[in-house]
């Protein structure tokens, strides 16, 4: 048998201490509030403690310093299309109509809370799988959500994928078809 | 093949009879699985479990006999005929509602007139794409074990060949 | 006896990325180190399994639903349009876009794999022997 070679061993050890270093920011296992699963914090906060902010977010306007900086930092800015405010459990629920080529509706975008340290309010920003289970049954109608997502919704990366299992079939054919008649 | 003691394969009858009640079994179950709608499947998952079908029978029989339930014409026709169902209804949409929609939206086609577009988008989801689409992963996998396993014939007549080099392989 | 939330809690809640480091490594280990080229391929599948199923055990949501259960991506009730259609409301379902991006992932795989194979047969038939060195030597031999 071989030796076992010293050099590969030193890269794995290497990398695994490099898998090491980066595992804090790993979320935890079945967290349902990870920001691949449900929102993710955008570290914009007001202070929660103004007057009328609670008065005037369930009038359905949004404070003209949250909207600046929220824009400043690159995001799509409620004041600028039309956009409502519901209230639901734990915050506040924004709903921005972004810029589409037809029929913009407004849709979830932006999830306010409060937090209690500090008593600010944190802007978080709703991921795609959100949008995804709850319109689901009454754009496609089909129960399975993965193969409505697969087909419909990322229908260009299935057609793409087709063309590569097409691709390899026809390479190993013309790699291997020399030898003899099948 | 001179030198070698013993046959290649030997007969096995428990091992055929089963294969022989099971295959066509095999290839319901990859048709319920291959139209993923009401429970879990999809396309690629159904394409698979048929192409498992055909292994399990050319294992079992021999390469000959495999070949001949699955011919290279039709194996060659089913390779492509998926990926042209597929983009052929993405190229339909744009010419059925001549040119209002984008390619691959199912929802503009004049069936959703009688029906609602939702039901129409499930009717192409489930009926033409995932068949489509385990069309062409079936016909592939089947034609790459083939191509694996299939060894070179020797040619035994010399005087044939006067003008090649390369004569037995 | 020993108190396992040292570290903030990451050597026991995220248990599905060190089994998942340590295919990776083993796989990586058997790419690079062996000298047959079936194991490299071998080492490569290893290598694969183990990202898709760290990225699929990402969309996991068991701690938001004690007592219920977190169930697949599938809506539970019949079609709208069938007679009778009722959809249940507050069912904790788990994420669906890592299952839609590893199936792509598998079946890239599996193209990879075959099309390696196929390549290996060909390298038989032309220099006899499937060991890294022995080819490097031939190579060497005749002079490229």
């Amino acid at each position: 048998m071989k030796p076992i070679s010293a050099m590969a061993l030193l890269f794995v050890v290497f990398l695994g201490a490099l898998f090491i270093y980066v595992s804090e920011d790993i979320p935890d296992f079945g967290d349902p509030y990870s920001p691949a699963n449900r929102y993710v914090n955008l570290h914009i906060s007001i202070d929660a403690g103004a007057d009328g902010l609670e008065d005037s977010l369930r009038a359905g306007v949004i404070p003209e310093e949250l909207s600046s900086r929220i824009k400043a930092r690159g995001f799509p800015s409620p004041s600028e299309t039309e956009y409502s405010v519901e209230e639901v459990e734990g915050g506040w629920d924004v709903l921005i109509a972004k810029e589409e080529l037809l029929y913009p509706e407004p849709e979830k975008y932006y999830f306010l809370k409060e937090e209690e340290e500090g008593n600010k309010l944190v802007v978080y920003r709703y991921s795609i799988p959100v949008r995804w289970e709850e319109k689901c049954e009454e754009e496609i109608g089909v129960p399975n959500m993965v193969t409505a997502g697969l087909a419909d919704y990322r229908g260009y990366d299935t057609l793409g994928e087709t063309t590569v299992i097409f691709t390899a079939g026809i390479a190993v054919i013309l790699l291997l078809r020399r030898r003899g008649k099948l | 093949m001179n030198g070698k003691k013993g046959k290649i394969w030997e007969e096995n009858v428990i091992i055929e009879t089963i294969t022989r009640l099971m295959v066509p079994f095999i290839q319901i179950y990859a048709l319920y699985v291959m139209v993923g709608t009401e429970g879990a499947g999809g396309g690629f998952q159904g394409g698979v479990v048929f192409a498992a079908s055909i292994v399990l029978f050319t294992v079992t029989f021999g390469i000959s006999k495999g070949r001949k339930r699955l011919p290279e014409s039709w194996n060659a026709a089913l390779n492509s005929l998926g990926l042209y169902l597929y983009a052929g209804v993405g190229l339909l949409c744009i010419v059925l509602s001549l040119g209002a929609a984008q390619y691959l939206n199912y929802a503009a086609l004049p069936l959703s007139q009688i029906m609602s577009p939702a039901h129409t988008r499930a009717l192409m989801i489930s009926d033409v794409v995932e068949v489509g689409i385990g069309l062409t992963v079936m016909s592939i996998f089947a034609s790459i074990f083939f191509d694996l396993a299939w060894k070179g014939e020797e040619k035994k007549n010399k005087d044939k060949n006067k003008g090649d080099k390369e004569v037995q392989e | 006896m020993i108190d396992w939330s040292f570290g903030g809690g990451i050597f026991i809640a995220k248990y599905n990325y060190w089994i998942s480091i340590l295919l990776m490594l083993i796989g990586f280990y058997a790419m690079i180190a062996k000298g047959n080229l079936l194991k490299k391929v071998i080492g490569l599948n290893i290598f694969q399994t183990a990202i898709i199923l760290f990225f699929v055990s990402l969309g996991d949501a068991t701690l938001g639903s004690w007592g219920k259960g977190v169930t697949e991506p599938i809506v539970k009730g019949t079609l709208p349009w069938a007679a009778g259609g009722i959809v249940e409301h507050g069912v904790v379902y788990a994420n669906p876009l890592p299952h839609v991006l590893m199936l792509t992932a598998i079946v890239v795989g599996a193209a990879t794999t075959a099309v390696a194979l196929a390549l290996i047969i060909r390298m038989y038939e032309e220099y006899g022997t499937i060991e890294e060195d022995e080819i490097i030597e031939k190579e060497r031999e005749l002079g490229v």
